[in-house]
This record gives structure tokens, C-alpha cells and sequence, in this order.
């Protein structure tokens, strides 16, 4: 017994600061009072004396949250009462990651955020380094930009819908568009040399050029894309069960919507034209016919609806753009804004000093901050960057559309039925690892 | 705060879509139809997928023309650039005609993201990304390469090199760029 009695004192003083005896003991009858109180304080809900209502937790590893997002759910019977989303189970640390590395370094890492659409967040990173270098990238480089871009925003719809129709009952049309999200992986492959995670956009321009046999996929792609989204469209648009799974669900009004933050084609569901391609014309946005497709309702429907659109204006996009393509660098030609040409490398002292100074210091970036956005999938992503001049970033924030679409979810479930927050989920359409980070 | 009835404008549906039937026969005519396309998916592993030398798989070391060691120089910039910090190197002096020469080099592939950055700094094109995708290991000692594993002969990975050539390293030069239509006139 006496053993113990020192044991415990030995492990005791470990704790620092190390406390003197007096302020010890009244700590510890501070504790044991609190402990009493609990057992004979009986707390009760003024709202709900009967404890008629329930806590259920949701997630973080359930197939209709889209990843590792939880909600804690208060439940009245069927009827939510209240729901607090609970983030950072993907937590990666990516914007701190990004201060110990080189712009250069860190691009492969922006894949992994929105894992739906790379190339956008590749672009959206390259875009703001350059804004804040003042680069001029070549005119190629930025329509092979604009057509990967395109393509990520209709694979990223298509994950959307098929999963958003799945979690509302048809399965079916997950497979059709999944068969789909393959082809455009065959497209990416070829353009990238990798089928998901692209790493293809570069400070400065692209990785690599677009070969014939890439555009010549694609264009047959499109032609056939065309017909299964009209197909499916005939499908889905006007029937009736699944018209009356989402109408009127998950409403937010323009009003909420703005004060929110919502953006994307969430914001555009609600009614709001705001389309950052269109409101601030990046890259070469400005030099296409497309509309904004925008819907009044603000319900589950419309955002789904809305999406469909929006993967119509993408293919016109498409398809402007290899018409326009134009002959040309990928690339800077400028040893210090850009990667030297290999084959520069190979035969000049000068260019392999580049490539060495370039790996080695990272790229040289004017002193200051910078905020870029683009219209990425989901809604604005955009990065700010604070620069001190050196190779790496000194601070690097992501403002990430789904982290901020995610803050609609309570007011959208609140006062509905529990079946309607797997199509609420699924309607705004957040991807975790860019919540997260 | 959601409710029965919220302010939207509800889609009016014709007598026909208001019936279940029409619908399900389409969604059922629809189904039927695929079936008679042709088989999308590819029954790995007896069916390999042959990448095309875009592809960025395994990355390995070119073994010298003369097939007397490796091209790399150990110039370590590979490592330097590598995201993951999958590439370790140590660096010795050769009789081969480059004088330097790596004489360790691993390779972590439980760490390697395959961006393929270690090829596109390399200025002796001694390390390229490989047509490889299916690598497997029974422990994770195994999955670190070391120069043996990693050292192929020029002739396997001769399309990559021919492709970085066309489109990455000198693109500027290339006469057969594709082009839009309206790009041409």
C-alpha cells in the first residue's frame, strides 16, 4: 500500500509547474464539488422537458457524405431539429506544407486538394503565382489551360450528379456517367500522363504539348458526350419521382445564399448570376460564347439541373477552343520565370545554370501579396499568397469553395426530413479534401 | 429553417409524365439498349492496358548506350526537386567518361506521387518516367529501389525519350503542331 502511495507522489511531481500542498487540496475539492454537482443537478432543456429528441451522428465514414465530413444531428422523430457539420478529418496541413516548399514543389500537392477536377486547382495556383510575377504566359499554354479546365469542371459535374442521383435512388445513371468519367481519364492521360492526379500545369505555362491524336479524342468524345447528356437528360429532367425526391428540398434563398458565401453553381441555383469567368474574365474566358446558366428555385432540383447546364456550356466551350487553338511556346520563354528547354539544357551552360538555380532557390517572386480566384468546379477557389521575395511562399491561404459552400448545410437540413440530408449532401456537392486542406 | 412549403416555383408536368408508367418504360428501354453496345470495361489482368509513352509511370535510370553503367551524373537534383522526397542519392567519382557517378540511388515508390518533376529536370536525361503502372511489394523494405532495380537499357524506355524530345523538351521547333481550324488561316 505504501508503495502505491509513493508511486502516485513520484508521478505527481513530474507535473509543472508543481503546485504547493494548499493550492492543491482547494483545486482538488474544486473537482470533487464539481463531481457532486453532477450527480444531483438534474440539467433540463427548457425547449424539451420530455427529451423527446436524439443525437445521431453521421459520418465521418458514411458512402453518402462524400468523404469524411460528420454531422452531429438532433433528431425530432424524422424532423431535424438542428445539425452542426464537423470538418477536418482529412486535415492535410497543405497551406503549411506550402510555406516549406517552392511554388514549383508544391504544385503537385494542389491535385490532392479538390481530387475531382485537378487541373483547375493547378491552374488556379499557377494563375496566381503569375499574377503576382506579372507573367505573360503564352497564348497555347493557356487555351490547353482553358480546355483541360473544361474538362475537370464536367468530370467534376459528373461525379456530382451520378452520386447526387444515386444517393436519391437511381443508381443506373452513376454507372453512365462513371463510364463517362473513364473516357475523360483516357483524355487526360493522353493529354497529361496521368489519369488523376494531372500535375500538368506549370508556372509559366504547360508541361507538355497537346498532340494531334489527343485532339482528335477529344473532339469524338464530345460528339458522343453530346448525345448521352441530351439521353439522359430525356431521363431525368421531367420525371416524376425524382422531381418529387427534390423539389422544394434543401431551399436557400438569394438573400442566404449571398450572406453565406455560397458560390458556384450552388450560388447560380439560387439565383444569382455571379460566374467568375464572366464577373472577372481569367486566362482567355473572355474570347468565348457561352451563357451563365442561372436558376431561380434554389432547391436540390435546380442545383442538379443546374449542373446539367453547366456541362452544356463546358462542351461549347470545348469546342471553341480547339477550333481556335493557336500555333506556339507552352511555355515562357524566359529562363527566369519558367524552366529553361530541355533541350536549351543540354547544350548551353547558361540555360542548365537556370535549371539549377531555378530547382534549387525556387522561383524569384517579387515582394508582396497576391489574390487570384477562378471558376473551379465546385465554385471560387482561390489562393492568396504572401511573398518576402524568396523562393518559397511566406504565407499561402486557400479560400476553398467547398469549405465555405459546406456552411449552408445547417440551414438547408434544419426543420426537413432526415432521408433529405443524403440529397442535400449530394446537391452541394462538397469534396473533402479541399475542406479540409 | 426548411419548411412544407417553400417560395419556388414548382415544374407543372403533362398528363403523360404525371403517369409512373411512361417513365419507367423509358428508363427501361434506355437500360436495354446498352446492353447491346460493345463491352466498355477490360478484364485485368489477363487484358493489360498498354500505356502510351504520354504515360508517366514507374520512373527508372537509363543505362548508358554502351551499356556500361548509368547516364545520371548524381548531380542530385532530382532529389531536390522531388515534392515527397522520395529520391535519395550518393555521389562518387567513375572511370565512365561523365566522372560522376551515383554510387547509391534509391528511390522510395511508397512515396513517389509519379509527377514525373525528377524527369523534367534531369539535364542528362538519366532518369525517365517508364510505361510501368502495376508495381507491387509484399513489404514496404521492398518498395524502396535501389540503382540495380531501378537501371533499364535505353532501348525499353526509347518511346518516352522520343516523346519528351517532340513535346516537352523542344516544342518550339516542332512543324507539326496541332492547330485549330480557325487558327490556320
Amino acid at each position: 500500500m505504501k508503495h502505491e502511495v509513493e508511486l502516485i507522489d513520484g508521478v505527481e511531481s513530474l507535473a509543472k509547474p508543481k503546485l504547493d500542498t494548499a493550492t492543491r487540496f482547494e483545486k482538488r475539492k474544486k473537482i470533487y464539488q464539481a463531481l457532486e454537482d453532477r450527480d444531483t443537478t438534474v440539467l433540463v432543456d427548457d425547449d424539451d422537458p420530455l427529451e423527446s429528441t436524439m443525437v445521431l451522428n453521421m459520418g465521418p465514414s458514411h458512402p453518402a457524405t462524400h468523404g469524411v465530413l460528420r454531422i452531429a444531428l438532433k433528431l425530432d422523430g424524422e424532423t431535424i431539429v438542428a445539425a452542426v457539420p464537423e470538418l477536418g478529418y482529412l486535415h492535410r496541413a497543405m497551406e503549411k506544407l506550402a510555406e516549406n516548399k517552392t511554388y514549383h514543389e508544391w504544385m503537385p500537392y494542389s491535385d490532392r486538394l479538390d481530387y475531382m477536377s485537378p487541373y483547375s486547382n493547378n491552374t488556379a495556383l499557377c494563375l496566381a503565382v503569375e499574377k503576382l510575377g506579372d507573367f505573360k504566359v503564352p497564348e497555347r499554354a493557356q487555351y490547353i489551360r482553358t480546355i483541360a479546365c473544361e474538362i475537370a469542371r464536367i468530370s467534376s459535374h459528373l461525379l456530382s450528379i451520378g452520386s447526387m442521383l444515386m444517393d436519391s435512388g437511381a443508381v443506373t445513371i452513376f454507372l453512365y456517367t462513371f463510364q463517362e468519367r473513364e473516357e475523360i481519364y483516357d483524355v487526360f492521360d493522353m493529354l497529361t500522363g496521368a489519369r488523376f492526379t494531372v500535375s500538368h500545369c506549370r508556372i509559366g505555362g504547360v508541361a507538355s504539348d497537346i498532340s494531334q491524336e489527343c485532339v482528335d479524342f477529344i473532339k469524338n468524345w464530345l460528339k458522343e458526350f453530346k448525345k448521352k447528356l441530351s439521353d439522359w437528360r430525356k431521363l431525368v429532367d421531367r420525371n416524376r419521382i425524382f422531381i418529387e425526391r427534390l423539389e422544394g428540398v434543401g431551399y436557400i434563398s438569394k438573400e442566404d445564399a449571398i450572406a453565406i458565401g455560397l458560390t458556384g453553381p450552388n450560388l447560380r441555383a439560387s439565383g444569382v448570376a455571379y460566374d467568375i469567368r464572366r464577373a472577372e474574365p481569367y486566362m482567355i474566358y473572355d474570347r468565348f460564347e457561352f451563357n451563365t446558366p442561372v436558376l431561380e428555385n434554389g432547391d436540390c432540383y435546380s442545383r442538379y439541373l443546374i449542373r446539367m447546364l453547366e456541362m452544356e456550356e463546358s462542351v461549347k466551350i470545348i469546342e471553341q477552343a480547339l477550333k481556335q487553338l493557336p500555333k506556339g511556346d507552352v511555355r515562357i520563354d524566359n529562363a527566369k520565370q519558367a524552366y529553361a528547354w530541355k533541350g536549351e539544357i543540354y547544350h548551353s551552360m547558361e540555360a542548365l545554370i537556370h535549371d539549377f538555380m531555378m530547382t534549387h532557390e525556387g522561383l524569384q517572386l517579387p515582394k508582396g501579396e497576391i489574390y487570384h480566384a477562378i471558376e473551379a468546379p465546385k465554385g471560387e477557389l482561390g489562393f492568396y499568397i504572401q511573398s518576402d521575395g524568396s523562393g518559397f511562399p511566406w504565407r499561402l491561404k486557400i479560400r476553398s469553395p467547398s469549405f465555405c459552400n459546406l456552411q449552408a448545410l445547417p440551414q438547408m437540413v434544419e426543420g426537413g426530413m432526415i432521408s433529405d440530408v443524403v440529397v442535400v449532401i449530394g446537391s452541394l456537392d462538397p469534396v473533402m479534401g479541399e475542406a479540409d486542406k | 429553417m426548411q419548411t412544407k412549403n417553400p417560395p419556388i416555383k414548382r415544374i407543372k408536368l403533362s398528363f403523360l409524365e404525371r403517369l409512373y408508367l411512361p417513365e419507367i418504360f423509358k428508363g427501361m428501354a434506355y437500360t436495354f439498349a446498352q446492353m447491346f453496345k460493345p463491352k466498355f470495361t477490360m478484364s485485368y489482368p489477363e487484358v493489360k492496358w498498354k500505356p502510351k509513352p504520354v504515360f508517366r509511370g514507374r520512373p527508372v535510370l537509363v543505362e548508358r548506350a554502351d551499356k556500361t553503367g548509368e547516364r545520371c551524373v548524381a548531380c542530385g537534383l532530382c532529389a531536390r526537386v522531388c515534392p515527397p522526397l522520395a529520391i535519395s542519392m550518393q555521389a562518387n567519382e567513375t572511370e565512365l567518361p561523365q566522372e560522376r557517378h551515383p554510387i547509391t540511388f534509391e528511390i522510395n515508390m511508397l512515396r513517389c506521387i509519379y509527377c514525373g518533376y525528377c524527369e523534367e529536370v534531369c539535364p542528362e536525361e538519366a532518369i525517365v518516367m517508364s510505361d510501368e503502372y502495376d508495381i507491387t511489394y509484399h513489404t514496404r523494405q521492398k518498395a524502396i529501389m535501389d540503382k540495380q532495380q531501378l537501371l533499364v537499357p535505353m532501348e525499353k524506355v526509347q518511346a518516352r525519350l522520343d516523346f519528351l524530345r517532340e513535346y516537352k523538351n523542344a516544342v518550339r521547333n516542332a512543324a507539326e503542331q496541332a492547330v485549330g481550324e480557325d487558327a490556320k488561316k
